[in-house]
């Protein structure tokens, strides 16, 4: 695979990297931004969406501080979860991705913002362009979705990222920076139905850090995810779920899910369907059951949709049973 | 007095000098005393001899056969310096880029290079007019061209080449490259390809079968075959489908060519074959072979998947001729699944029957496998899914019809464990629930149903050797087996899988046995005392080069530090047949042993001029040469060495390996033959997650009859290598194809190779059953050992939760479908409730348990006696051991043509036989 030819910048600091941004976009230039590459550079190999430009982050010091309640978007995948200052749940998500050496390298503001995967767009563009290329990287043709034949108008790519779902149990806010400032939202906000543009950051917007309320510290969470192997392999499904007991009640539940839709989910509503008149095992079995039927998954991933949906049941309940364990 | 002191004052001479001090001659400046443990006892040393005696046994010095033996090139390999296909830079170089199709199937209707022609730095174009030559890996089933002349048979097919001052440029210039298809309807499902069709993918002319895109079909009946169900007891039916996988070997296919001042082309590629490649590309270039040399480099794993010569090695070469330039060829990895050459996708059905004594009273098997768009090996592996499963066991029957079809596929090919992967499955699974009805032990089933050593099998193979009861017994034993099977927890279990391979293929493919030996081996030796050794063989990883060192090492007394082995080079190396069919140890190193023998009969009649002692006397030890009876007397090997070499300069010696006649008149009957077979049984245990179906495979314990482990440590890896390679296929790999026809995980990220996460702990064991004709008793180990993981692991996920699987890889999802349906079938909902199978023994398991014990003294009894009678499959069933059962009995079958009454009602395969060849049609005019 031959990289297609970029020009790398190298900015210093988060003001250099977004002043670089900025003049990128006044000049009506396209550029990537590039964290820990594990993402973007395969991409790149495979002509997905290339630019001519490219801005690094990884000398932007600012980027990578860790603490218990601030994540910032260069942290390394694999510095997440080794820290002492990790949430548990976050640990348990950051450790599972992919393997140690992507955790090496990966980031999280990279894995936050990963680009939606299908099998008919990751593939070459020799291949691509056999099938008459997809309606997320059309290259000029106005190529219908192959997922879903004759809707040109969404895209299906499947989010396949760990720690979404496990910050989104956290409340997590996510905060955002461009030359023409800053804002911040619950990362909730953050992602948009569309595999295309997946969320709602701005061209020359990037993601500077995350930050948890000091609650998320008082949560007990835990994370499932399907894969056929142990490494390697994105989620083809996953569940997180983060609570607080209060006695032998539950005062807070929240359950999240990705690898399943193009983008993650939070299920506020079937958790609040059942929580009033929880009952152990009984409630688990419908609060499971209730999210099997809220996720829709397509058939553009290794295993099949259908099975996919089956799991996030069990997957539910194996999170949901470690409540009754504790 | 110690060498040091010899040598104060040695008077030097003119033409006296000494090369070395004696007794030297490698690193180690004293040689070592034999090592009794290693010598056999027949000739008085301490190795026992279980299994009798061997014709290399006065060979053996003790030096180096039996050691745990790193590879010599290993160190080549981990310091970066050995090189493969793609490390080979030669000084202004070009790249070379392919166009490929981007349909299944099509007419090319024009192409137009002259864009890609003015592109600056573009040196070279080819297409398919630059050579129309076809070649192919059988010389029966020439199907390829270097480039498309026509026709385009799969995504991915070859249609143009570039050579480019550079990769941009190379793929800029493809992009250039303009050319008008007329798409053509393509076919997929290998069903299809039984049909006659408009377009048939190839044009076999007289010998096309019907106008069907049938590659090859096969029908063979042998035995009571018209008794069988009768007869049956219990039966086994199954209906399997088996997906493609491919070798997933790490280095990508990589080729350099260049035509040298004189004229003459050298191609630099990573090949298992090279002297098939020298022919194709000779017939292709047309230009004599003497022209052409094929330098092997590293090869980064082949596995089967680098056995054909490929269109790109002869694009590489067209390219080079046409520029006047070396030009590099390099593969993506898309490019390797498009090439391809895997195991084939299948369907095969499968039923056995069981008599009333427990005996296997017939076998039927039913394969129709995908080729793909090319024959490749094909013809053979047709062959292979049926013959190769009519041992290790004695049976009353056997029925196999095979055929292979052309699809708009990437070709299948050859594969580790070729042809006998897929239906050895399915076989061993079968055995597993025959045992299940008859309510027997599955190891005791199998125990009381072995054919002998030295006997023939139901299609007249010729076993020697055969250690399959050891191997059994040996796993048993390692499991705890009786302890454990049917009776583990739900989720848990335990099963069984035997394997049986050739031990290299007994047919030469260019030529008859007869005339030309399947391998030849030359040695040098010169003054300095180390050993050349010119092998054709070639090393891919699997370590080919360093047994045939060890083999020269232990015969000549040396260490491997004084020999080495040249194998790269065709201008250098006599012809070899190449790695493939598990060949290149029996027949390379048995080579290497005869040549070795020469120089070691000169070195003892020198030994004998210098001492006086009588030559028949003289024993070699590490760099010495001695009186057995009285070590004082002797010299060293450089002292023996330059008396023989007085007059005459270095010794040279050629070695040759040939098999002996075998096998039976009928049609097909080479296909399976070979001087030995390998045999094995491996026990798995696997969890499976009722709730998700996820399988893991936790221990495996794999017993290997290997013949005699020449390097036990190489044995080990290519037993831990394999059930790699078989977890695979068996838990997750598969070349998936969508909906378009299309393959989706042409990558290794999709494409799932199993991680270290998934590997079991695996227990290799390793049987030594002495094979006659084996170079100190060795056979293969290194496709045999795959076979049985498949059957095992679904043997134990039967044993966990009573699922029979009948699909391969069990993905989970897959697994997850079988759980459901067996719920539905006990009428439960929750998978944690399900029965497990559990085992009441019927009294027909002490009769086999005895019939068993029996055998195992008649085994006994044959393997220690040299002066056996023959053992013709059909005795177990009341015929005269000693002559073919056909011989005996009018119902005993054995035919390869298909009667009018099966075509009318054929399966699957067999339909293939409802088509009438061209030539037979009198219509073809």
């Amino acid at each position: 695979m031959k990289m297609p030819p970029f020009e790398l910048l190298m900015p210093t600091s988060l003001e250099q990297a977004l002043e670089l941004a900025g003049e990128f976009i006044a000049a009506g230039e396209e550029f990537d931004w590039i964290a820990g590459g594990t993402d973007l550079i395969p991409n790149y190999k495979w002509h997905l969406n290339p630019k001519a430009n490219v801005i690094s982050l990884a000398k932007v010091a600012e980027m990578s501080e860790l603490s218990s309640t601030h994540i910032g978007g260069m942290v390394r995948l694999h510095d997440l979860a080794e820290s002492e200052l990790t949430h548990p749940l976050l640990k348990d998500a950051a450790g599972s991705i992919a393997s140690v050496m992507i955790r090496r390298s990966g980031t999280v503001g990279g894995n936050l913002c990963l680009d939606t995967r299908c099998y008919w767009f990751n593939q070459s563009e020799d291949w691509r362009e056999s099938i008459e290329w997809c309606h997320k990287c059309e290259c000029g043709t106005d190529a219908d979705c192959r997922v879903i034949p004759n809707q040109n108008t969404l895209c299906v790519a499947t989010y396949q990222a760990d720690l979404a779902p496990a910050l989104l149990c956290l409340n997590a806010t996510i905060h955002l920076a461009s030359s023409n400032g800053k804002r911040e939202m619950l990362l909730s906000d953050f992602f948009e139905l569309d595999g295309m543009t997946r969320n709602v950051l701005q061209p020359g917007e990037l993601v500077t850090h995350i930050t948890l309320p000091t609650e998320s510290s008082e949560l007990t969470g835990c994370y499932h995810k399907l894969t056929l192997r142990e490494s390697w392999d994105f989620p083809e499904a996953g569940i997180a779920a983060a609570w607080k007991l209060n006695g032998e009640e539950i005062s807070t539940l929240k359950i999240a899910s990705t690898g399943l839709e193009s983008i993650p989910r939070v299920h506020d509503e079937e958790v609040a369907a059942v929580l009033p008149e929880w009952s152990g095992k009984e409630s688990i079995e419908i609060l499971s059951e209730s999210l099997r039927k809220s996720i829709k998954p397509v058939n553009n991933t290794g295993l099949k949709p259908n099975y996919r949906r089956k799991m996030v049941k069990v997957l539910a309940r194996r999170c949901l049973n470690q409540i009754m364990h504790e | 007095m110690t060498d040091e002191e010899e040598m104060v004052g040695y008077k030097q001479q003119p033409g006296k000098l000494p090369f070395s001090r004696p007794g030297s001659g490698g690193k180690d400046q004293f040689s070592t005393l034999q090592d009794d443990e290693m010598i056999p006892k027949s000739q008085g040393g301490k190795l026992s001899q279980p299994w009798g005696t061997h014709r290399h046994d006065e060979l053996v010095t003790s030096t180096s056969i039996g050691n745990r033996t790193p590879l010599i090139d290993g160190r080549y390999k981990v310091t970066g310096q050995a090189k493969y296909g793609d490390d080979i830079r030669l000084s202004n170089e070009l790249i070379g880029k392919i166009l490929r199709s981007p349909h299944h199937f099509a007419r090319i209707k024009s192409i137009d290079t002259s864009a890609a022609e003015a592109l600056d730095g573009v040196v070279a174009i080819a297409t398919g007019v630059d050579a129309s030559n076809a070649f192919g890996v059988l010389p029966v089933t020439k199907d390829e061209h270097a480039l498309a002349i026509s026709l385009v048979r799969h995504v991915g097919d070859l249609v143009a080449a570039v050579a480019a001052e550079d990769e941009s440029t190379a793929l800029h210039a493809l992009q250039l490259i303009e050319v008008e298809y007329e798409v053509l309807d393509s076919i997929h499902d290998m069903k299809d390809g039984l049909e006659d069709s408009e377009n048939p993918i190839h044009d076999r002319g007289k010998y096309h079968i019907g106008e069907a895109n049938i590659q090859k079909r096969v029908f063979q009946e042998f035995g009571e075959v018209e008794k069988m169900t009768e007869n049956a007891e219990a039966s086994h039916h199954s209906n399997w489908t088996f997906r493609g996988v491919n070798h997933g070997f790490t280095e990508p296919h990589a080729t350099v060519a260049n035509w040298d001042p004189r004229g003459r082309l050298t191609v630099y590629t990573p090949q298992q074959v090279p002297h098939y490649l020298h022919r194709s590309l000779a017939d292709v270039l047309e230009i004599p072979m003497h022209q052409i040399n094929v330098y092997r480099t590293f090869v980064g794993g082949g596995f089967g998947g680098k056995s054909d010569p490929f269109p790109h090695e002869m694009c590489a070469a067209i390219l080079a001729r046409k520029s006047g330039r070396p030009v590099r060829i390099t593969f993506d990895r898309e490019e390797v699944f498009f090439v391809n050459r895997g195991r084939h996708p299948s369907h095969i059905e499968m039923n056995l029957h069981a008599d009333s004594q427990g005996r296997l009273c017939g076998v039927e098997t039913d394969a129709l496998i995908d080729g793909g768009a090319f024959a490749s090996f094909g013809h053979v592996t047709t062959y292979y899914n049926g013959v190769l499963h009519t041992a290790p066991y004695e049976i009353g029957a056997f029925h196999y019809t095979g055929a292979r079809v052309w699809t708009n596929k990437p070709a299948s090919g050859a594969m580790r464990g070729h042809g006998a992967v897929n239906s050895r499955c399915a076989f061993e699974v079968g055995l597993d629930d025959l045992s299940n009805k008859l309510q027997v032990d599955p190891m005791t089933f199998r125990l009381a149903n072995l054919l002998p050593p030295l006997s023939a099998t139901i299609t007249g193979f010729r076993i020697t050797s055969t250690g399959m009861r050891e191997c059994l017994e040996k796993v048993r034993k390692a499991s705890d087996w009786d302890e454990r099977f049917r009776k583990l927890p739900l989720g848990h279990g335990i099963g069984v899988g035997c394997g049986f391979f050739i031990s290299g293929s007994g047919l030469p493919i260019h030529w008859d046995p007869n005339k030309f030996p399947h391998a030849t081996v030359h040695l040098k030796i010169d003054m300095d005392g180390g050993v050349t050794i010119h092998t054709g063989a070639a090393d891919i990883g699997q370590g080919s080069d360093t047994v045939v060192a060890q083999s020269v090492a232990e015969v000549l007394g040396l260490p491997l530090d004084m020999i080495r082995v040249r194998s790269q080079e065709s201008d250098t190396a006599p012809v070899d047949l190449g790695s493939y069919s598990s060949r290149v140890t029996f027949m390379n190193a048995n080579a290497a042993i005869s040549a070795a023998m020469k120089i070691r009969q000169e070195l003892l009649d020198a030994t004998a001029v210098i001492t006086g002692a009588d030559p028949k006397k003289l024993v070699l030890g590490d760099r010495r040469i001695y009186d057995k009876r009285d070590p004082a007397v002797g010299v060293s090997y450089l002292e023996a060495l330059h008396k023989a070499q007085e007059e005459r300069g270095a010794l040279v010696a050629s070695g040759a390996y040939r098999t002996p006649p075998m096998g039976r008149a009928h049609k097909g009957a080479a296909a399976g033959l070979a001087p030995a077979y390998s045999f094995s049984a491996y026990v798995a245990e696997v969890k499976v997650d009722v709730e998700t179906g996820q399988t893991s495979v936790i221990n495996v314990w794999a017993a290997h009859d290997c013949g005699k482990a020449l390097n036990p440590l190489a044995v080990e890896g290519q037993i831990i290598g394999s059930c790699h390679m078989g977890l695979g296929q068996v838990l997750s790999e598969e070349m998936v194809y969508g909906r378009t026809g299309h393959l989706l995980n042409g990558n290794l990220l999709d494409y799932k190779i199993p991680t270290v996460h998934e590997m079991p702990k695996v227990y290799p064991i390793i049987v030594e059953s002495n094979d006659p004709e084996g170079p100190f008793g060795a056979k293969e180990a290194g496709e045999g050992p795959l076979l049985p993981i498949l059957p095992a692991v679904c043997n134990a996920v039967f044993d966990a939760i009573g699922v029979r699987v009948n699909e391969l890889p069990i993905t989970p999802d897959r697994m997850h479908r079988n759980i459901e349906k067996l719920c539905r079938e006990q009428g439960i909902s929750d998978p944690l409730e399900l029965e497990t199978p559990r085992l009441k023994l019927s009294p027909l398991q002490e009769s086999l348990a005895n019939r068993a014990e029996e055998h195992e003294k008649r085994d006994i009894a044959r393997r220690n006696n040299d002066d056996i009678e023959p053992y013709h499959n059909g005795a177990l069933f009341g015929f005269t051991a000693t002559m073919p059962a056909d011989e005996q009995s009018d119902d005993w079958k054995v035919s390869v043509i298909p009667s009018q009454e099966y075509i009318d009602n054929p399966r699957l395969a067999g339909s293939a036989w409802k088509h009438t060849e061209r030539r037979h049609r009198g219509d073809d005019a």
